[in-house]
């Protein structure tokens, strides 16, 4: 396995508040790697600072080998990442529909360059039936022509999802993809992401909360406790470990 | 599913009617009221310009008179002072000085600065142009520059003589109704949509992979070209450039177009500034009173009917259809006001 | 040499606290309420004009202490005009969105002007200053128009007034309350809506006042508002939205540059301010005093 990204001694503080202290982290290619942690132990800003959304106080990060600490996010997506938020973000006042052409059109400047975003009135051919097929991937066929605001929460997860596989990335990264979720909806959501794993063969990087969830899906969990990193290894091994049964069990 | 053929054939229509709308003025109306549906034309396209910039940036600028005024005058000078650069050139070198304006704003002020910062750091620097140019003798201090001719343009085999005003008035809607037309191609247009995904959500558009300040500025750009654009087509017509078309009066003119019209509507700005070529014409005998009725009309606007004169009228014919349709909602409608029409 | 520092240090002055009576309602209108008001150009405007009719419908040239009685009377006009467009329009501003809310003031702003322009008409019109005011003192050799140290004096009272109205009475703190966290003062039982009633009325009130005092010597027009608008606005952004003393010192540190500046550039009056304004916000957007944004 090669090790696609790297992060050595991450310290991130808001003000006075340290909240990641000393990190390291690693994301095998192929792994889908689960972060779990209780309430405020840094697994958003764990996932803010990969993404690039904030930037570190000190540390590096490399992407396939090469030092992204710099780049903003942005340019972290354009090498190859995807990413989800808590809340789903899309386009609220667009079509669900319209929300991928968005995406697949942003991932094709990227190939064609920039003179593709003008001239046309109509989204290419080509644009639309990839859009097509996201929507049929993903179940989206209901609520494609919906505008993406008045969609459920549920789908909206979902839309943000498929706008994420649009821009075919090789890390994939969820925060909590089934925070909110009825039980029903989360066995949905963990087979539709295996599925989408599988067939794109994305590295999946997650935060999670339902232990349901996190033991359906990781190949490798890392426990986050504090802003440090106590544990981390496959499920079985990290589920008999000490501290993290101290930390889970034996203090609330 | 959306037929973007059928809407970009329903736009193009509404464009080619309110060309032949303006084209019958010279015909049924004397030349003062020609005069004012040129300048008309020329603030449909300026609203247009600013409102790429609101609805479509989500950017609110209070400073768009430093670009029609920075076109205006270097329109006005290159006529002036370069009699042998030919009509088109100084066209362009007006539509190039916004831009260029606006590329040197656009890169310091976006930055660092948004929101209502954004907002009154452009009316600080376009009020900085206006001094400046009623400072530069060069640019004819606070008198302008006068004077300036109308146009032949010479295409080699033929040449279009655009003398008279009423020649240049018809120049002035044809390519007013095309810059239109290119403007809602752009909106159309992948840029024109990814300047909308950003406006609804910066970060999701950050996180497709998009430099978020590279298009806003390339929406602050086009927006600064065209508004630029509109000043020098405007110069050879009123055949003055005086200072107080920089005057950041001025840069609300689009401002009360695009509300009054809707601001989520494309055409907004132009039924706005067709409604406000109409109210300052109406109550040009009476001092103050113009002011008043726009200023009322915008308030009513911002607090009572969001979407502007367009809005209003989607809303009256949505209910209609509903009531048409039998399932008529509790809601009895307001009886007594009349058809808003334009 | 040092007669010009002087001199040009007294023009600072004047320009500082001109601006200031101007912009300590403005700053305090957006320290409570969140929005920058364009409108209080229009009611600085209609303060000055209804103390011009006041003053020459009482024979022109007064005496100072009816000049003072004018400013509080075009204060008290103002002060209730600022009641209605609390209850017609600020009150209805609270949901709507930032652009939105700065496009109705504005709207104010034009409804103002219209109005001015209706009832005084567009001719300049122009007052001198109260007999006692009218002359000048020599500082060395500084020359010094009484009334022009008249108005420094009045800027440097507006601001120590303020500041001891807003730390030291209980209304000002209940302001001060309601700024901070509007939504913690309701659960407090507070009248939250009536405290944005008084500080709509008084700063309006400021305004009316601040109009009718720097009414003589100025030439009276419908664009007088949007003169003295601009230059407040600057005040109150580069000493960080909201805050007085922020205000004040925003207010010497351009009125200073502005004067220096045309000092040595004379043939640029008006342009240093708006230099300074532009890139002390690129440098410090929050301003002077401002808090600094968390990300």
């Amino acid at each position: 396995m090669t090790r696609i990204m790297e992060a050595r001694a991450i310290h991130k503080s808001y003000g006075l508040v340290k909240v990641l202290e000393n990190v390291d982290f690693d994301l095998e290619d192929g792994e889908a790697h689960v972060v779990i942690g209780p309430n405020g132990a840094g697994k958003t800003t764990l996932f803010r600072c990969l993404s690039g959304e904030t930037r570190i106080n000190s540390g590096t990060i490399t992407l396939a080998g090469d030092d992204v600490t710099q780049l903003a996010g942005w340019e972290r997506v354009q090498r190859g990442i995807g990413r989800s938020f808590q809340v789903a973000r899309i386009f609220p006042m667009m079509s669900a529909f319209e929300n991928l052409i968005v995406a697949i059109e942003t991932r094709e400047r990227k190939d064609k360059g920039l003179w593709s975003s003008f001239g046309h009135i109509a989204p290419r051919h080509a644009v639309m039936d990839e859009a097509e097929r996201l929507v049929l991937e993903l179940g989206l066929e209901d609520t494609r022509d919906e505008s993406a605001g008045t969609l459920s929460h549920g789908d909206k997860k979902r839309l943000e999802l498929a706008m994420s596989l649009a821009l075919r990335p090789q890390i994939l990264m969820l925060d909590e993809p089934t925070a909110g979720m009825s039980p029903s909806d989360r066995a949905e959501a963990v087979r539709l992401v295996s599925q989408v794993r599988e067939r794109y063969g994305l590295t999946l990087l997650l935060t999670e909360h339902d232990m349901e969830v996190v033991f359906g899906l990781a190949t490798r969990l890392t426990v986050l406790h504090h802003g440090e990193i106590i544990a981390s290894g496959e499920p079985h091994e990290v589920r008999a470990d000490a501290r993290v049964r101290e930390v889970y069990l034996g203090q609330h | 599913m959306i037929d973007y053929r059928a809407r970009f054939r329903t736009n193009l229509m509404i464009a080619g009617c309110g060309l032949a709308a303006f084209a019958v003025v010279p015909f049924v109306a004397n030349s003062g009221l020609m005069f004012l549906a040129g300048l008309v034309a020329i603030n449909i396209v300026f609203g247009l310009s600013w409102n790429l910039l609101f609805s479509g940036a989500g950017l609110l600028s209070f400073g768009h008179a430093m670009f029609f005024g920075g076109g205006a005058y270097a329109m006005a000078v290159v006529s002036l002072r370069m009699p042998e650069v030919p009509f088109v050139i100084g066209l362009a070198l007006g539509a190039a000085c916004g831009g260029l304006i606006a590329l040197l704003f656009g890169i310091i002020a976006l930055r660092r600065a948004s929101g209502v910062y954004f907002a009154v750091l452009t009316l600080a620097f376009s009020e900085l142009v206006h001094i400046l140019i009623t400072k530069t003798t060069f640019l004819g201090r606070n008198d302008g520059l006068v004077g300036i001719r109308r146009p032949v343009i010479d295409l080699g085999v033929f040449s279009i003589d655009l003398t008279s005003a009423t020649s240049y008035y018809y120049f002035i809607i044809v390519v007013m109704a095309l810059v239109a037309m290119m403007l809602w191609c752009f909106q159309n247009s992948p840029a024109g949509r990814l300047i909308q995904a950003i406006r609804q959500d910066m970060t999701r558009t950050a996180f497709l992979g998009v430099h978020v300040q590279v298009w806003q500025l390339t929406a602050f750009v086009l927006s600064g070209s065209i508004a630029a654009f509109c000043g020098a087509v405007m110069v050879p017509f009123t055949q003055i450039a005086s200072p107080e078309i920089a005057y950041w009066t001025v840069s609300t003119q689009p401002i009360l177009f695009t509300l009054l019209g809707g601001a989520g509507y494309f055409w907004g700005p132009a039924v706005g500034a067709i409604l406000f070529g109409t109210i300052d014409f109406g109550t040009r005998t009476m001092q103050g009173l113009s002011e008043i009725t726009v200023g009322i009309l915008l308030l009513a606007v911002v607090l009572m009917i969001p979407g502007g004169l367009l809005g209003l009228l989607k809303r009256r014919r949505k209910k209609a259809r509903r009531m048409a349709e039998g399932s008529s909602p509790a809601q009895h409608e307001q009886s007594g006001k009349t058809e808003a029409g334009q | 040499m040092l007669y010009d520092i002087g001199l040009t240090v007294f023009n600072g002055l004047a320009w500082a606290m001109a601006t200031f009576l101007v912009a300590a309602g403005l700053t305090l209108i957006f320290g409570i309420l969140h929005i920058l008001n364009f409108a209080h150009g229009g009611f600085f405007m209609i303060g000055a004009y209804v103390s011009y009719s006041l003053m020459t419908g009482m024979g022109g040239s007064l005496p100072l202490w009816l000049y003072l009685v004018g400013a509080m009377l075009a204060g008290l006009v103002v002060g209730l005009l600022g009641w209605a467009v609390d209850a017609l329009v600020f009150r209805r501003l609270r949901d709507v969105e930032d652009a939105y809310s700065l496009i109705a003031t504005y709207a104010l702003l034009l409804v103002c002007g219209g109005a001015v322009q209706l009832i005084w008409g567009l001719n300049y019109l122009g007052v001198t200053p109260p007999p006692a005011l009218n002359s000048v003192v020599f500082v060395g050799n500084v020359f010094m128009p009484t009334f022009t140290i008249f108005i420094i004096l009045c800027g440097v009272l507006a601001y120590i007034g303020l500041e001891l109205f807003i730390s030291r009475t209980q209304l000002g703190q209940l302001i001060r309350v309601v700024a901070a966290d509007p939504w913690m003062a309701q659960l407090l039982g507070l009248n939250v809506k009536r405290i944005y009633l008084i500080t709509v009325i008084f700063s309006f009130a400021m305004a009316g006042v601040a109009g009718a005092l720097l009414m003589p010597n100025q030439s009276l027009s419908p664009e007088l508002g949007g003169i003295f608008l601009l230059q407040a606005f600057g005040v109150v952004i580069v000493g960080g939205m909201g805050s007085i003393r922020g205000a004040f010192l925003g207010a010497l540190l351009l009125g200073l540059i502005e004067s220096f500046g045309t000092y040595f550039f004379p043939q640029y009056p008006g342009i240093f301010f708006l230099l300074a304004l532009a890139i002390i916000l690129l440098v410090k957007p929050e301003g002077i005093m401002g808090k600094e944004q968390t990300a």
